[in-house]
């Protein structure tokens, strides 16, 4: 019989003591895997996020965040002249507001309003409907729709807001052309975007040519590195991200928190994993000395007793370790949608996203924790005295 | 109480600002630290601020200090630049050229209380007087804010994950360790004590071991507070303070831990000694 067998049924010979010690490895196991998803979930679901828009460049007048910081001025020309770039395929100008919906009751309906305006396909899916025309028309989101009974078609009265001051701008009537879904829309948030110039007039009409951001898309043959250097020559006064280096200046922002308490979850998880495993085995070990003993008295070799130590560890880490990977699903599933309830997380973003990386980090420690908590087990065993021990357990 | 986008556009232009030296004479502001030690800049110093992000219509200023800022956890990671000035002297500077003075507006009001405990009844007195403001007692609107209510769940749900792990493991080792003891226990019903009797003595271990074991991991903690805090302060460049045990916290920990070690070593202990006597001395 092979040290594997042998493991099997030293194993199986004490089943609730070894159904146990696989059930911890696999509830640790699966924390571990969590936190393995979460260390760089977030920022692999917004770099999707980003790719997904269609834009691989982002144009703003400072290095805040689209929407919180100054406007572009001349932003449409500037978007004509940037869509004109040799490595540039398209380029839009958006425009970040608020309106309320006047819908009847006492406060109206909050939203985000945005307008658009470039050579570039608009930066949301229409879902119902039609896009925007050249009139005074919107689409919205089905938070929208639902919440207030809009189709297209519909006729709808808002007041925008669109600066920090407060105002009291006239109410302007549009026509909801389709439904459309936004990719940075929050699971609860209300969306409307029409024209730039649209949204200028909504605004008052007296910054009908400003932006909050450009969004651009490269050609494929250029790719968004050339393009970056074109457009800052260009327009050398404004900031020029691609979207790697946005997911970068992201990495680096506050939700390096989840990063961190990762990394230190995984290693507190992984100490406990092989604190626990080595006291098992090793208790497990000491119980079993005189039938070591035993076997070493009859033949079987110092390394065959060792391996028989190593394989019986594999096997509880082993076991534990492949039920870790649906209950750390499971648990994923759960602890993501706890935290996708921090308000202004995108609906589309995850904090646990699966990667074949991540699934290879995990067989690694594992394997690992096997090894490092066989280490003080094996070291009984390899010195086990094998005449004293017998004597002592027939004596004793 | 400042707006925050104006702010950090002050200190955006302030880091592109030159440091000159001027009179006493011009309005004083505080500098944040971390502006501070990134664009070297002393106490004394003269900069010059502006709205604009092209440095138009600058208006000087001396720093006449620098301050630690308040810890704020939605900032972590990010190196805060920031300029304080005086209310007048901002409403100065970033009023729009037609905007008649006294017209402008601020974001929020902080009120000191001359008793703290009325913060509740304060609130709802300037709720009813005033319809249209939102007041709120300090300490409730920290903790009602969406993050930290969603984060305490999520360490929530980590801390029961952990919890269920230890019980499992926790179950696991009694039962060895009273299998250890299996033939000492024999011999003690075969010289007559009752079951009940050496229960009660492996429930006083258990509870013992338990206590023990639970003041170790309290211990443990209090070290490790001070070194995780020190780490992520350091990491984060931040006074923030990112792990506390309470006295709360701590008898939160001795109420789980006790009883689910005394548990284990009770539940371990009753599935050897329903066995017979003979059998458990037999070697």
């Amino acid at each position: 019989m092979n040290a594997m067998g042998f493991a099997w049924r030293s194993l199986i010979r004490q089943p609730a003591r070894a159904s146990l010690g696989v059930l911890g490895v696999a509830a640790v196991g699966a924390l571990l895997f969590d936190m393995l998803l979460l260390s760089q979930g977030l920022v692999v679901s917004m770099r999707d996020l980003f790719e997904r828009t269609g834009f691989d460049l982002r144009v703003t007048a400072t290095d805040s965040l689209p929407g919180q910081g100054p406007l572009i001025p001349n932003a449409v020309a500037a978007a004509r002249a940037i869509a004109k770039l040799p490595t540039v395929r398209s380029a839009i100008a958006l425009r970040f507001a608020n309106a309320t919906i006047v819908d009847g009751g006492p406060r109206g309906y909050y939203t985000s309003f945005q307008g658009v305006e470039g050579t570039g396909a608009h930066p949301w899916s229409i879902l119902r409907g039609r896009d925007i025309g050249t009139g005074a028309e919107i689409v919205i989101n089905e938070n929208t729709a639902t919440r207030l009974a809009l189709a297209p078609g519909s006729r709808v009265v808002l007041r925008a807001s669109c600066t920090d001051q407060k105002q009291a701008l006239p109410p302007m009537p549009f026509t909801v052309a389709g439904v459309a879904q936004f990719p940075f829309d929050t699971p609860r948030g209300a969306t409307l975007a029409t024209s730039l110039e649209m949204l200028a007039d909504a605004c008052g009409g007296n910054e009908s040519d400003e932006a909050d951001v450009i969004m651009v898309a490269s050609q494929d043959s250029a790719g968004p590195a050339a393009a970056v250097a074109d457009v800052a020559t260009l327009l050398p006064d404004l900031r020029v991200l691609s979207n790697a280096e946005a997911v970068n200046r992201f990495e680096r922002g506050g939700f390096t928190y989840f990063r961190q308490i990762s990394t230190v979850l995984t290693t507190v998880t992984l100490s406990f994993a092989v604190l626990l495993i080595t006291v098992l085995l090793t208790v497990s070990i000491n119980q079993r000395l005189g039938e070591i003993a035993a076997l070493r008295a009859l033949g079987f070799s110092r390394w065959r007793v060792v391996a028989d130590v190593l394989c019986e560890s594999v096997l509880i880490v082993g076991g534990g370790g492949l039920l870790s990977l649906p209950i750390g699903g499971l648990l994923a599933a759960g602890l993501d949608n706890i935290l996708k309830r921090i308000p202004g997380i995108p609906a589309d973003v995850h904090f646990f996203v699966f990667q074949p990386s991540a699934l290879r980090v995990h067989l690694l420690l594992l394997a690992a924790t096997a090894v490092i908590a066989a280490l003080y087990p094996i070291r009984i065993v390899a010195r086990l005295p094998i005449a004293a021990t017998l004597r002592d357990e027939v004596v004793g | 109480m400042i707006p925050r986008r104006i702010v950090v556009a002050l200190a955006a232009v302030a880091v592109a600002a030159a440091t000159l030296h001027a009179a006493d004479t011009l309005p004083s502001i505080l500098i944040s630290r971390q502006l501070s030690e990134s664009e070297h800049i002393a106490v004394g110093d003269v900069v010059r601020l502006s709205r604009e992000s092209d440095g138009a219509a600058a208006q000087q200023f001396r720093v006449s200090g620098v301050y630690e800022p308040t810890p704020d956890p939605a900032r972590l990671g990010a190196v805060i630049r920031e300029v304080q000035l005086h209310l007048p002297d901002l409403l100065t500077l970033t009023r729009e050229p037609a905007m008649p003075a006294g017209s402008e507006y601020v974001e929020s009001i902080n009120v000191a209380l001359v008793d703290p405990a009325d913060a509740d009844a304060f609130a709802r007195d300037v709720q009813a007087r005033m319809p249209g403001i939102s007041a709120q007692p300090a300490t409730g609107a920290a903790e009602s804010t969406g993050p930290f209510l969603v984060l305490r769940r999520f360490h929530l749900a980590i801390a029961i994950v952990t919890i269920v792990a230890s019980t499992v493991f926790l179950l696991a080792l009694t039962i060895m360790l009273v299998d250890e003891r299996r033939a000492a226990v024999g011999v003690l019903r075969l010289i007559g004590l009752p079951i009940r009797r050496i229960l009660v003595q492996l429930f006083l271990e258990g509870l013992l071991i338990a206590t023990i074991g639970s003041l170790f991991g309290l211990v443990l903690s209090l070290v490790s507070e001070g070194l995780i805090n020190r780490f992520f302060q350091w990491r984060y460049d931040t006074a923030l303070v990112f792990v506390r045990v309470t006295p709360e916290v701590a008898a939160i920990c001795v109420a789980i831990a006790v009883p689910l070690g005394v548990s284990a070593t009770v539940v371990a202990s009753w599935a050897l000694l329903r066995r017979n006597g003979l059998r458990l001395a037999r070697r």
